[in-house]
């Protein structure tokens, strides 16, 4: 316990509690349009295909971010193009461009030398070397995704449970999925830091469908989701500081934790 | 020149036995893969390959057998997809999102534990394909004759199964123990190919040779040769080339990554090929 009460004291944790107090919240919420879509799979394959844009931001010197979030994209398109060819179905389209991608990120960190050390940084993330401007970046990303899917909540509820309503509607059903896919993929990149490119996808999907277990509305489910989001990140940090584990996986397990204890609570 | 390239560096004994252990992965990864495929499994593949993960990372810690930790981790990971898909709540996917998740940070917590853990993670994720042994590779012999066996064993019904499950059931075929089998025959793969790629890039074998066998052919047992002989020649390739980046060039690329890149570009060129001939087949008024 003390052990707690001293990193508590230090500016190191305070930040890091932030950040992932506002990641968690953030990922919560886009979680729940990932369950509503059913995209986990461009969840998994995105956090591996904007491996290489990190890694390549970081050599070249500039935000990782940028670097995530300009390859995220391309990769979207390769997936969206391949996917249309008739001879291939989405899922394995998504399956050969996320090991593809993936394979070109080592490739670049194992051709500079003395990579293999930044590598689990980016992998499982390093929380306690966040710096203010990442909070800064983190808050006006979140606060923009946010703003993004309140003022279009409606018209992306309605696409997500009835397309061919929505598109009857006529509502451009095809740019809100494109939307909504952009929107995943930048809160995937702001996770970075916080848990890594791995990790992340357990803050975009375990929240969410923990959620789901105790809510019927998609509005209380997002509530809870961000709930859950940020607590586990403050859970995770304090047994990540108590146990002397890796910090990224600790959040990550306390997701899951939070969600198999509600499938035994709500077992009926 | 060609011999230079592309057989000289397998004189010296450890990147014959690479090559060994590449071939043998291509032909058991071909050969699953194309079931793969017909059954949309890539995500099943994808989520094996993150959790087995902690049960490698287990072993490694407590110094038991990585098969063995493996084989454990994947069988569970197999059973918990069972059990969750049941609650109606709860979407298959997000069920397998949600075991990739778990595993992969419980893989975390208990590597990053010890000292130095960086190194260990580093080696766990993307595999040594280099200091591949003699009993890692009969291990992966003996894993790709049980896979292949029953998926030659399975064949007639595993097609029917993927093209028509409706009809397969009303023939009486027992179609949940067959989709257990093939479940049970991706997690050996993944397995067996874990050690030597990695626990990241396992499904590049699974997926990328028969996807790009699809995309030139019709018929699954065509699909499934040209799958084989994809990774076979892509395999190959791919570890020739990083042997003379690395020893005459001087630029260092990771053996397992260059060949699932060599596996994509051999994807990519099918795809062209493919493209090609559609082109020339299309039926002209």
């Amino acid at each position: 316990m003390s052990t707690l009460l001293e990193s508590l004291r230090s500016p190191f944790f305070q930040r890091a509690l932030l950040e992932s107090v506002l990641v968690g919240a953030i990922t919560g919420i886009v979680g729940v349009h990932v369950l509503l879509r059913r995209l986990p799979f461009f969840v998994v394959a995105m956090s591996h295909a904007t491996f290489p844009g990190i890694v390549l931001a970081s050599v070249a010197g500039v935000s990782l971010f940028v670097g995530g979030w300009a390859f995220g994209l391309v990769v979207a398109l390769l997936i969206a193009a391949l996917g249309a060819n008739r001879a291939l179905d989405e899922t394995s389209a998504v399956g050969v461009v996320l090991a593809g991608s993936f394979a070109l990120g080592v490739l670049i960190l194992s051709a500079r030398s003395g990579a293999s050390t930044d590598l689990s940084a980016f992998l499982v993330g390093s929380v306690l070397t966040v710096t203010r401007a990442d909070i800064i970046t983190t808050s006006a990303t979140g606060g923009a995704l946010l703003l993004v899917l309140a003022a279009l909540h409606k018209e992306l509820v309605l696409g997500a449970f009835d397309p061919g309503g929505a598109a009857a509607a006529g509502y451009r059903t095809g740019l809100l999925n494109a939307l909504v896919l952009v929107v995943v993929t930048f809160a995937l990149v702001t996770a970075v830091p916080a848990v890594g490119t791995l990790l992340a996808v357990a803050l975009l999907t375990v929240p969410a469908l923990t959620a789901r277990l105790w809510a019927e509305r998609v509005g209380p489910t997002m509530g809870l989701a961000a709930a859950i989001g940020a607590g586990s990140g403050v859970v995770g940090l304090c047994l990540s500081s108590v146990l002397d584990i890796a910090a990224g996986g600790a959040i990550a397990l306390t997701c899951t934790a939070a969600f198999g204890s509600s499938l035994l609570l709500r077992r009926r | 020149m060609l011999k230079r390239l592309l057989l000289d560096p397998f004189e010296a004994a450890f990147m014959a036995r690479a090559l060994l252990e590449v071939l043998l992965l291509g032909v058991v990864g071909g050969v699953v893969g194309v079931h793969v495929l017909l059954r949309r499994l890539a995500f099943l593949g994808e989520a094996l390959q993150h959790t087995v993960f902690p049960g490698i990372a287990i072993a490694f810690v407590t110094g038991q057998s990585l098969l063995l930790g493996a084989l454990v981790a994947a069988l569970v990971t197999i059973v918990l997809l069972l059990v969750l898909a049941r609650r109606p709540r709860v979407d298959p996917d997000a069920a397998l999102a949600v075991l990739i998740a778990g595993a992969f940070a419980l893989g975390v917590v208990v590597v990053s534990h010890r000292r130095g853990f960086q190194h260990d993670l580093t080696a766990l994720l993307f595999g040594r394909i280099l200091a591949v042994d003699t009993r890692q590779l009969i291990e992966t012999a003996l894993v790709a004759l049980v896979c292949v066996t029953v998926v030659v064993a399975l064949h007639k019904e595993l097609v029917l199964l993927a093209f028509d499950p409706a009809g397969a059931s009303s023939l009486g075929y027992r179609t949940g123990w067959l989709d257990l089998a093939l479940n049970v025959v991706v997690a050996l793969v993944v397995v067996a190919a874990v050690r030597a790629l990695g626990t990241v890039l396992v499904i590049a074998f699974l997926v990328t040779p028969a996807a790009g066998a699809r995309l030139v052919c019709r018929r699954v047992v065509s699909m499934m040769a040209v799958a084989v002989a994809v990774a076979l020649v892509c395999g190959w390739m791919g570890l020739a080339l990083s042997y003379e980046a690395s020893v005459h060039h001087g630029v260092r690329l990771a053996s397992g990554a260059t060949v699932v890149l060599t596996l994509t570009a051999g994807f990519a060129l099918l795809g062209a090929a493919g493209a090609v001939r559609a082109a020339v087949d299309r039926p002209r008024r």
